[in-house]
């Protein structure tokens, strides 16, 4: 499976193939409307960034930046 | 004649396994029909009835230790494994994460969860709640879940800075707010008619509320939502009742040579304390026993109570006591111990098991007879 085509798994069928799409088109703005935040490796602050940003943090010049957890529900079973 | 009448007990030696050395003897039970010549070993309900003896040693609210007295080993299995596998009880079994930003995974803070053990009102978890079934295929997620089968709880924690700690302190718990995430920490949510079960001091909550589930520093988050489902413990050991179900045979411990002094002393200690006492040889002793003669006065070693010990058989590792001792088991008298986990009482459980075994009876019965209507023509 290529890199595009997955899906992040989801249990209550919103992240069918329109929503998956839907995803991958706007990069920097997840599916409910939020700019995505990038949180810094070094000082912890979080920030948008744009395509084409340099990959550094605003405040203390860390270059190691970490993704935001996704905010949509993932479901497990207890087992 | 009744089947009973003039029916003799099974002898002793017929009904004690042998513990040697290095051996164990006798350990099958002999007492089916036709097996010996002197008497009828038969199943009979009323000899049965007359024979059958059940002792509590110990009785709390999640403890308990008693012994079943004249019944055969299949029979002790049976209810051993009912306790651990067929009881119900309430679990959580889905765990929806909303966020969960902690160094515990969410599938490992998920299997967390599943084993913590709940309690709540005793009414509504058996007789009012139902048994949950998964959708058909196709069909809504939540189209089988109703209040009557299905118990919500919510689990919601963020850890930050105290700002009243001390400047020099060093405690977690005590320089952030929520660094340790408790099972107190869940939140029953009540649904539809689940009020009226589940409140007050019925609240859906867990036995024991100390049971850490993660560890967080400032910044961290869990946010969570759990469905809870009736389950058994054949299906995830999570449902099962109890934490330990299980029984041992009856120890016993025949002194057949006089065992006086320091030897006595040494013999008391080869067991856990209780089991052998330390007596005074008297007038009566020599009386029912020739070998005493001669030694009135003198410190022997007696059987206190053969339930404390646990068959280490150290004692049969001197040679001072070769021959003086012998070591068995009562093969029908189980020493069963029950811990619950909390959602029923001990004792309950017990009853809980025969009442399942005679469900499960009537119910092979009713096949036998099929069976026989089928192929007797």
């Amino acid at each position: 499976m290529s890199r595009e085509a997955y899906q992040i798994p989801t249990s209550q069928g919103a992240g069918g193939p329109g929503a998956g799409n839907a995803a991958v088109a706007g990069r920097a703005v997840d599916n409910e409307g939020l700019p995505m935040l990038y949180i810094c490796g070094d000082c912890g602050t979080k920030f948008p960034l744009k395509r084409g940003d340099t990959i550094r943090c605003i405040e203390c010049g860390c270059r190691v930046l970490y993704k935001e957890r996704t905010r949509r529900m993932v479901q497990f079973e207890a087992r | 004649m009744a089947p009973s009448s003039g029916r003799v007990p099974e002898p002793e030696s017929r009904k004690t396994v042998g513990i040697n050395k290095e051996t164990v003897s006798n350990t099958v039970s002999t007492d089916f029909p036709d097996n010996y010549p002197d008497g009828d070993e038969s199943w009979d309900k009323d000899w049965f009835a007359q024979n059958l003896k059940i002792e509590f040693h110990q009785n709390d609210d999640y403890e308990a230790q008693f012994s079943l007295i004249g019944v055969d080993a299949s029979i002790a299995n049976a209810f051993r494994r009912i306790l651990i596998a067929e009881i119900p009880t309430l679990a959580v079994e889905t765990v929806f994460i909303q966020n969960n930003t902690s160094v515990v995974q969410d599938e490992v803070l998920s299997h967390r969860l599943g084993l913590i053990p709940f309690t709540g009102g005793k009414e509504g978890i058996r007789d009012w709640m139902k048994w949950w079934h998964k959708p058909v295929e196709g069909a809504d997620q939540y189209s089988t879940t109703y209040d009557h089968n299905t118990v919500q709880l919510k689990l919601q924690v963020e850890c930050t800075h105290n700002k009243d700690a001390a400047p020099d302190e060093k405690d977690p718990t005590k320089l952030y707010h929520n660094a340790h995430v408790y099972a107190k920490d869940i939140v029953y949510e009540p649904a539809g008619a689940q009020e009226q079960y589940f409140s007050g001091d019925n609240i859906i909550r867990p036995t024991n509320p100390d049971i850490l589930i993660a560890k967080m520093r400032p910044g961290q988050v869990i946010d969570l939502e759990m469905h809870m489902h009736k389950g058994i413990g054949a299906d995830h050991s999570k449902f099962s009742p109890v934490a330990t179900a299980s029984y041992r045979l009856m120890p016993v411990i025949k002194i057949l040579k006089p065992i006086l002094g320091d030897d006595a002393k040494k013999f008391q200690e080869c067991f856990m304390p209780g089991t052998i006492k330390l007596e005074k040889v008297t007038k009566q002793h020599v009386k029912a026993n020739k070998e005493y003669a001669g030694h009135e006065g003198e410190v022997m070693a007696a059987v206190d109570n053969p339930l404390y010990d646990t068959v280490s058989r150290e004692v049969l590792r001197h040679p001072e006591f070769e021959g003086k001792v012998k070591l068995g088991r009562k093969r029908d008298h189980f020493i069963f111990s029950i811990e619950s986990t909390g959602q029923w009482e001990s004792d309950e459980l017990f009853l809980e098991s025969i009442k399942t075994l005679k469900t499960k009876s009537q119910k092979l019965q009713t096949q036998v007879q099929n069976m026989v209507y089928t192929y007797s023509g």
